[in-house]
């Protein structure tokens, strides 16, 4: 009946399209072992939702070319080690799918983030995989050598910088005595920035929720760091390192499990950055925004029930 | 310009836009067919029959309900059957109709009203000529008008309505560029009935030729033109009101109760027309447009069916879709050998529209976010699809208006507007079973009560009578008694006569 000027693929690719910077950023850093880790989680979620469609009846190509797996899948790659082997990616993925989303009906029905629930599942089973990160750029065979466990090569590998943070300061003693610098971080998560900005433009996302999860790091942070500036990261330290961006546009913007009425969504969003900040200084885990994003899932229903707009009239 | 506005609605530039707006007299058609239900109130009766020769103008049907108005003929001719014809409507229902079929002559009947010097003429006249002229609200909502007319109480501001209800629709535009004069004069005629201090005339700033037209061709300082921002909705009342005065009409309230009078500016053109001349409503302007034909406006009589219509716009051999009304509330039709009635202000014809699949609502908020009422478009999807429409209705589900800009954004093409109205009438059954339940369980109830009343009621008559009888046989015996006594009386007074005889 109207001109049609977007539609839900239109919507996922746009999202696609935004996360292209961030995710040439990481491969300008860490080499192709990015993009391979991607190319296996679309694979696979591309293969499990098409399974379940089938098996649930469902039209399957209508539905897959709506975008959303390959959209859940790529955040699931980028957020895990590109050097972790194959098989971590393609079981983090299928979790995501069976248990994040085609459990409870598929898409639309799903109350928590697939993407961020398949990263807690991988997380507790492999902690090991998930938490070596290599140093430096990788070719093709190197990737693939060290993804499909071909050969024994040394990749330089370690942990992330948050990790660093968190096991340093309690042999330090101070955060001025770590060095915080990591321009690979701090340009992927520019790339990420930029890419965000880029669907805020396009009115894929509303501005509320990464602006109040951004606000949500920066107050709960400054507010730590005043009270003890020797225990506690600085605020743009926060801001720049591990996946704030990627989790301000990407991840806590995900439409199906987040809250929905604009004054909620400030709501939902302020809180993930409070979480995040919380479980990065006090938590056990390096970064806590998978953590943050499924708790704050939870709440959902209950923010939307408090936070319905103003009808006209009453 | 309007200082107020209200949050969401839709910018839509016109989709199918023309250079000149213009009004084309569609020819006298050979045949007219006209309903006798309106939109509102009850059906009118014919009060002509079949072979009768009519003017034009004349009433063929009329009504006694208060909601109902008059139908005229809007052909001169021969009325040709009184049966059910096929009226505009997604699935080609039928309806009781009257069939004229012209003389091509147009011989009118004979009318005078009020004059261009209305002014000695009361309201009540007025009121009476507007309704003997079948004017309804021609905006689309076919409301009668000598009814909202007749409920306005201590109304201080009028509003006229220029905006255009819906993107691609211009019958208003082009009334309003073409016919100033009658407009400005229609407002003046409005104010004397409902006696407001003030009027004003809401245009679309998109509209400058019209504006300026109006501008030259007021000259009363009771009456202001408002220019308000191009935006899908606006031309609904309750919004407008808001965005001219700021005032926010509640919910389940009215603009009349707070001293507002709304009327659409082709219905103040009736209005004229019907005071003035007791000119009876017998034709409109209609937008035809879409991307099947040369979009324009055609005056037409009432009655023609909606493929001579077509035909005079154009249309292309692909052109097979048909909508009534406007792109977003508009409906399709199901067969265009239906009548043009007085709310038609548009029809859209277009060529195979490619309709998208329907996906998954994926809560991405673009339906709240532009919904004019401040509603969770996607809360009530959810519960209407369920039919939990309690849910919904704590939702506010009738408050939505149906504007349909949910469905224009929703990016999984769900047809949420549709959704709310099923939602609404699927409530108004349950609560018209619910009625019937409650008046039957009363009637019962009653009928129970009625027994055990009788009952009771022949208990106590019994308990009086027995009372009256016992009552009655007592006396009698005290009776009976007086007269033993008296008896005795006499008897011992003989015998002490005899005694004293003796
Ligand atoms: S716009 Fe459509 S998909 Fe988005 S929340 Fe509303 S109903 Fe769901
Ligand atoms: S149709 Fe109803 S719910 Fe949708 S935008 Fe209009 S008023 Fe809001």
């Amino acid at each position: 009946m109207t001109p049609i000027f977007n539609s839900t693929s239109w919507m996922m690719r746009q999202v696609i399209y935004a996360l292209a910077l961030g995710v040439m950023a990481a491969y300008y850093f860490f080499g192709w072992g990015v993009l391979l880790q991607i190319v296996l989680g679309v694979v696979t979620a591309i293969a499990v939702e098409s399974a379940f469609l089938a098996l649930r009846g469902r039209d399957v190509i209508s539905s897959i070319s709506d975008g959303s797996v390959v959209l859940t899948a790529i955040l699931l790659a980028i957020s895990i080690p590109s050097i972790a082997p194959w098989w971590v990616i393609v079981v983090g993925v299928s979790f995501a799918i069976i248990f994040g989303k085609q459990l409870y009906g598929g898409l639309g029905n799903n109350p928590f983030n697939p993407a961020m629930l398949g990263y807690v599942f991988l997380l507790i089973s492999y902690p090991l995989q998930m938490s070596t990160w290599q140093i430096d750029f990788l070719s093709l065979s190197q990737a693939l050598d060290v993804v499909f466990d071909l050969s024994n090569i040394d990749v330089i590998s370690g942990a992330t910088k948050l990790d660093e943070v968190k096991n340093g300061l309690s042999l330090a003693g101070s955060i001025q005595q770590l060095d915080l610098h990591s321009p690979s971080q701090a340009w992927i998560n520019a790339g990420f920035l930029l890419g965000g900005l880029y669907l805020l433009f396009r009115k894929v996302i509303f501005w509320q929720i990464p602006a109040a999860f951004l606000a949500g790091i920066v107050i709960s942070s400054i507010l730590l760091s005043v009270s003890n500036t020797d225990l506690y990261l600085p605020t743009q330290n926060h801001l720049m390192l591990g996946g704030t961006m990627l989790g301000a546009f990407f991840i806590a913007t995900d439409p199906v499990s987040a809250s929905t009425t604009p004054k909620g969504r400030i709501i939902y969003g302020f809180l993930i950055g409070v979480l995040i900040v919380i479980i990065r200084t006090f938590g056990g885990y390096p970064d806590g925004i998978a953590f943050a994003v499924l708790l704050m899932n939870m709440t959902v229903p209950l923010i939307d029930s408090f936070t319905q707009p103003k009808v006209f009239g009453r | 310009m309007a200082d107020y506005s209200f949050n969401g609605g839709i910018v839509i530039s016109n989709p199918y836009p023309v250079d000149k707006v213009e009004i084309i007299q569609a020819p006298l058609p050979k045949k007219v067919t006209i309903p006798l239900q309106q939109r509102i109130g009850e059906r009118a009766k014919p009060c002509v029959s079949v072979g009768d020769y009519v003017l034009t103008g004349q009433v063929i049907a009329s009504t006694k309900d208060s909601f109902g108005v008059f139908i005229h003929a809007s052909v001169s001719g021969v009325v040709l059957s009184i049966n059910e014809q096929v009226i505009p409507h997604k699935l080609g229902l039928k309806s009781q109709c009257i069939t004229i079929e012209s003389d091509g002559k147009d011989k009118w009947i004979d009318n005078s009203g009020c004059g261009i010097d209305f002014l000695h003429c009361s309201a009540q006249t007025m009121i009476d000529y507007i309704q003997k002229s079948g004017i309804v609200g021609l905006g689309g909502a076919g409301f009668p008008t000598h009814a909202k007319l007749g409920k306005i109480k201590q109304c201080h501001t009028l509003i006229i309505n220029g905006t255009e209800c819906e993107p691609g629709v211009m019958c208003d535009d082009a009334l309003m560029q073409l016919h100033p004069r009658e407009i400005i004069r229609g407002v003046e005629i409005l104010l004397h009935i409902c006696g407001a201090k003030r009027a004003i005339i809401a245009i679309e700033d998109d509209k400058q030729a019209a504006y300026q037209a109006l501008l030259m061709f007021n000259h009363n300082d009771r009456i202001s033109i408002s220019q308000i921002p191009t935006k899908y909705t606006s031309g609904a009342e309750k919004l407008l009101i808001k965005a001219l005065l700021g005032v926010e009409i509640s919910s389940g309230g009215f603009a009349v109760d707070r001293g507002i009078a709304c009327q659409n500016v082709a219905t103040t053109k009736a209005v004229f027309d019907a005071v003035v001349d007791h000119k009876p409503l017998v034709s409109r302007i209609v937008t035809v447009t879409g991307s099947g034909v040369k979009p324009n406006n055609f005056e037409v009589r009432l009655g023609t069916s909606f493929k001579s219509l077509i035909s005079m716009a154009s249309p292309n051999q692909k052109a097979h879709d048909y909508r009534m009304g406007g792109m977003m509330m508009g409906v399709d039709v199901a067969d265009i050998q239906a009548p043009i009635c007085k709310i038609t202000n548009a029809i859209f014809v277009n060529n195979h529209i490619h309709k998208p699949a329907i996906q998954e609502c994926i809560r991405c908020g673009q339906c709240s976010e532009v919904c004019p009422v401040g509603l969770l478009p996607q809360q009530l999807y959810w519960h209407a699809k369920s039919e939990n429409i309690e849910k919904a209705i704590n939702y506010n589900l009738f408050d939505c208006i149906e504007c349909a800009c949910c469905d224009y954004v929703c990016p999984s093409h769900i047809l949420l507007a549709n959704y709310f109205s099923f939602a609404k009438a699927l409530n108004k059954q349950q609560t018209r079973e619910q009625d019937r339940i409650n008046i039957a369980r009363e009637r019962f109830e009653f009928r129970e009560y009625r027994l055990e009343r009788n009952k009771l009621e022949r208990v106590q008559m019994m308990a009086d009578k027995k009372k009256a009888l016992k009552e009655k046989m007592a006396k009698e015996q005290s009776q009976k008694q007086k007269i033993a006594k008296a008896m005795q009386r006499v008897q011992q007074a003989k015998d002490k006569k005899n005694d004293t005889n003796i």
